[in-house]
């Protein structure tokens, strides 16, 4: 019996040397390698990171998780973590990820050039790589184009019953209310919320997609989705039919259409923060740029940059919501609270 | 080595067995509590005023649902493909535990995209096949998918059991039925239990499913308060007590079983005599054990090789391949031998030992991503501990080794083998052991030449829930893998995630393609056991 408990701790003790052994040669990156924590998984994202290892020598080593969870790997790695880059997919992560004090700042020149103010860090903790707008989807030969305004034509009588959209816990639906509490007021988003809700065709199911395939399937009229995955089935041949029956709508009232970004920054324990630096100011460039709207259908932050996307030229224009993106998470809670209070499952 | 040896003769205290297992499985979650106990209380008010209802109805639901969706699929077919010969029926065997490859989350997107308006299940029946949707539609995928963890134990359970007492039931007169619920199933019993439980925690600790289903329960509760309230502290105090709901429902059916002590004495047990079907008994035979492939394994399965037959893929899966068999197999390994342990420690040991294994249990009912929050926090912990005693030279625990990971899947899983490998080590009885030291055969001698021979198909099983548990995991392999090393489950889930169902088959398929020589090297081990034991 003691025999039996020693030999557990000496088996554990040996076990944690073992994971030392084996974890230092990832945990201390060398001068050509560069460490990327990341939340997206994109075609784009392997293009960038084939890129940058053949425009600079440098290999790129990647660990892609859920934001969260990556956040909490972070802290628990702290001065220890072997993460030069930091990405992430939703402005609401990039701010908790700031708040946990996980990004060093970064100040260049170029990148302020590169990238607008509203889609970067005020002191340099992130840069917005590439957006990602929130629309409506319509079947226009059952849908008066005319009444659609902006989001709050979700909340109209009119739809009642018609209205398809995803859970509340989807972060895209989090982050837009987050943007209309800022826009309206806390009380008036309420009221939203709970409009839409009592307009459900349905209860909350599967992605946009879904809701996409719903609309032209006849089960609802309208839904609320991410432009890209309708670009996504634009662009593809054998989907392409599937939606060539159905509309986008900008809602450009009031404020603007909301917009996401997917963000990068540099560690705060950056192993190699020269590299680290190397590598956003890479993603900027032209050809990256392009990859985030030709490989995943997103705009570029980069407004300058030219590229080639059938389905994104189809959609046209729209007037961008200038909120300012810090605000996404900090009213994300009171978005959930918010979708709770409305019953939007 | 010589110690051991030596140590054998004396006896052997498989309570070091016991407490590691308890130590892995429970020091994550015993994490999760000064998590829990910090952070303020506002949130929970506010669940309590709005969702909290809807969270624990549909949790409830969902759950009566799935414990009946699964004994139906899992016991009959269990039975039938034991006792009875019919064509088909060795396919069968090795066929029904296959769904269990298929993680639910997949067959959840595909069935919810073959059933939505527009898809081919909905054209094929005009619209009269229900959408996979909502309470039912989450329940109906997971019985479908967890139904092989009831089937493997009881199927072992009756392999061994049944005949006996089944026949001398029968002599006296019973019908094949009334013999079956009277004598097989109470046999059985501790078994069915074991999967029930398993089906249960899986049940509860789901998010992936039931969330793209549309059916929020207690655990979206759970996840909603860290991702969207950004409240870690809330999630893990949710995550506790859903755990100790758990541990109460299962501690009551222990209690309540506790009396029926049942172990078959008498003899050895002759191998199982299978009666022969044939003409309309075989036929609807055939029919009961192909219904859960059919819905689990061959109608999903189909759909995603359609997609994927029509999809290029984007990455070879070659190097989420060998990902996948590397961790699954290494911890099946761990998982067998801790799981052994644990059931001797339970078996042998006394109370401390017990109260170590039933522990032991408890890491299963926590949700992935929570247990995964769990690891990095012990990981933390025992990082700072490590640099207090050594200052900057202390080695990194997280850092990405696998270590972290398999340390992580055994918290999570050594619970699935400990069932199992308990199941098994029921059938021996103490008189065996008895009768063995009586006649000169050391401690090492009863297990290698008795207990060993008898619990194989209960061990093989154990290793098998758990390589395919492993192979399926996400939370934990996302955070804790080494960089840039993939999973198939990872691979799958990334492009799930993002909707695209089509480049998700590949990678579901290969977990599905994996599972079949798995399942049947165990099937033809557990047979050759048979007939070994049978010639003893």
């Amino acid at each position: 019996m003691r025999f039996g408990i020693i030999g557990l701790f000496v088996a554990t003790l040996s076990l944690a040397a073992c994971g030392s052994g084996s974890s230092s040669g990832t945990g201390a990156s060398e001068g050509d390698m560069l460490v990327v924590f990341s939340s997206r998984h994109y075609d784009s994202d392997y293009a960038l990171y084939d890129a940058f290892e053949e425009a600079t020598g440098v290999e790129v080593r990647t660990i892609e998780a859920d934001g969260d969870l990556l956040v909490e790997r972070l802290k628990a790695d702290g001065a220890r973590s072997p993460a030069d880059v930091i990405v992430t997919v939703d402005a609401g992560r990039l701010w908790r990820a700031e708040q946990e004090e996980l990004f060093a700042p970064l100040v260049t020149d170029e990148l302020d050039a590169a990238v607008p103010a509203g889609m970067r860090h005020p002191d340099g903790l992130w840069y917005g790589l590439a957006k990602r707008a929130r629309v409506l989807v319509y079947a226009p030969d059952r849908i008066d184009a005319s009444k659609l305004t902006g989001y709050e034509s979700l909340a109209d009588p009119a739809f009642k019953g018609k209205v398809c959209v995803r859970s509340s816990g989807n972060i895209y639906n989090i982050s837009l209310v987050a943007a209309l509490i800022d826009r309206w007021g806390a009380e008036k988003a309420q009221k939203w919320a709970t409009d839409v809700a009592g307009n459900f065709a349905r209860d909350p199911l599967g992605g946009d997609t879904d809701q996409i395939k719903a609309v032209a399937a006849g089960e609802c009229d309208v839904a609320l989705v991410n432009h890209y995955y309708f670009a996504r089935l634009m662009n593809d041949e054998k989907n392409k039919n599937l939606v060539a029956d159905l509309e986008v709508f900008w809602p450009n009232a009031d404020a603007g259409v909301h917009v996401n970004v997917s963000g990068a920054g540099v560690a705060k324990h950056a192993p190699n923060p020269e590299l680290a630096r190397q590598f956003i100011e890479f993603a900027m460039t032209e050809q990256p740029q392009r990859f985030f709207a030709e490989l995943t259908n997103e705009y570029p932050v980069v407004e300058s940059v030219a590229y080639k996307n059938a389905a994104l030229e189809t959609l046209g224009e729209f007037t961008e919501d200038p909120i300012s993106l810090a605000k996404l998470g900090e009213n994300q809670a009171e978005a959930q609270q918010l979708f709770d209070r409305a019953g939007w499952p | 080595m010589g110690q051991v040896i030596d140590r054998a003769r004396r006896g052997i205290s498989p309570t070091p067995f016991g407490v590691a297992a308890a130590l892995i499985c429970t020091l994550p979650v015993l994490a999760l509590i000064p998590l829990g106990v910090s952070g303020g209380g506002a949130h929970m008010g506010h669940l309590w005023d709005t969702q909290l209802g809807t969270y624990v109805r549909n949790s409830a639901g969902l759950l009566i649902i799935t414990t009946l969706g699964t004994l139906l699929l899992g016991v009959p077919t269990a039975w039938l493909t034991s006792r009875y010969a019919f064509p088909g029926r060795r396919l069968l065997v090795v066929a029904l535990p296959l769904s269990l490859a298929m993680p639910s989350y997949v067959s959840g997107y595909a069935w919810m995209s073959m059933t939505a308006a527009g898809g081919p299940v909905y054209s094929l029946t005009a619209g009269y096949f229900p959408t996979t949707s909502g309470l039912f539609g989450a329940g109906f995928i997971f019985a479908i998918s967890f139904y092989p963890y009831i089937y493997l134990l009881a199927r072992q359970a009756f392999e061994y059991s049944g005949t006996n007492s089944f026949e001398a039931a029968r002599t006296l007169g019973a019908s094949p039925v009334t013999a079956f619920f009277t004598v097989s199933l109470p046999l059985a019993r501790p078994a069915i239990m074991a999967g029930t439980a398993l089906v249960a925690m899986e049940t509860l600790a789901d998010y992936g499913t039931v969330d793209f289903l549309g059916t929020p329960t207690f655990t979206v509760g759970i996840l909603r308060s860290w991702i969207s309230f950004g409240d870690p502290q809330a999630a893990a105090r949710l995550a506790l007590i859903l755990l100790l709901v758990t541990l109460v429902i299962f501690g009551g059916e222990r209690l309540a079983r506790r009396g029926a002590q049942v172990a078959e004495s008498g003899g050895r047990n002759k191998p199982q005599h299978r009666v022969p079907l044939s003409g309309r008994w075989a036929g609807i035979t055939i029919l009961i054990c192909s219904i859960p492939v059919v819905f689990g394994l061959i109608v999903p399965g189909t759909h995603l090789l359609t997609l994927a037959l029509e999809t290029q893929p984007v990455r070879s899966p070659a190097a989420a391949f060998w990902g996948t068999m590397t961790v699954a197999s290494l911890s099946a390994l761990i998982a067998a031998l801790l799981g052994l342990g644990a059931a001797y420690a339970a078996r042998t040991g006394g109370w401390f030992a017990n109260a170590a294994v039933r522990a032991a249990h408890t890491g299963y009912a926590v949700p992935g991503a929570v247990a995964a929050l769990g690891v990095i926090a012990l990981l933390a912990a025992s990082q700072n501990f490590l640099d207090m005693l050594s200052g900057a030279a202390a080695p990194m625990v997280a850092g990405g080794g696998l270590v972290a990971l398999l340390f992580a899947y055994q918290a999570r899983f050594a619970a699935a083998a400990i069932g199992p490998c308990e199941s098994a080590l029921v059938r021996i009885t103490p008189s065996m052991d008895q009768a063995a030291r009586s006649l000169g055969a050391s401690p090492w001698a009863v297990i290698g030449r008795i207990h060993f021979p008898l619990a194989f198909s209960g061990i093989a099983t154990a290793a098998l829930l758990v390589f395919v548990e492993v192979m399926k995991e996400l939370p934990a392999t996302m955070i804790l893998r080494p960089l840039d090393f993939e999973t198939l489950a990872v691979s799958a889930h990334h492009y799930a995630s993002d909707e695209r169902l089509a480049q998700a088959a590949l990678p579901s398929l290969l977990l599905v393609v994996i599972g079949l020589p798995i399942m049947m090297l165990v099937s033809w081990l557990v047979s050759r056991r048979e007939t070994e034991n049978a010639a003893l």
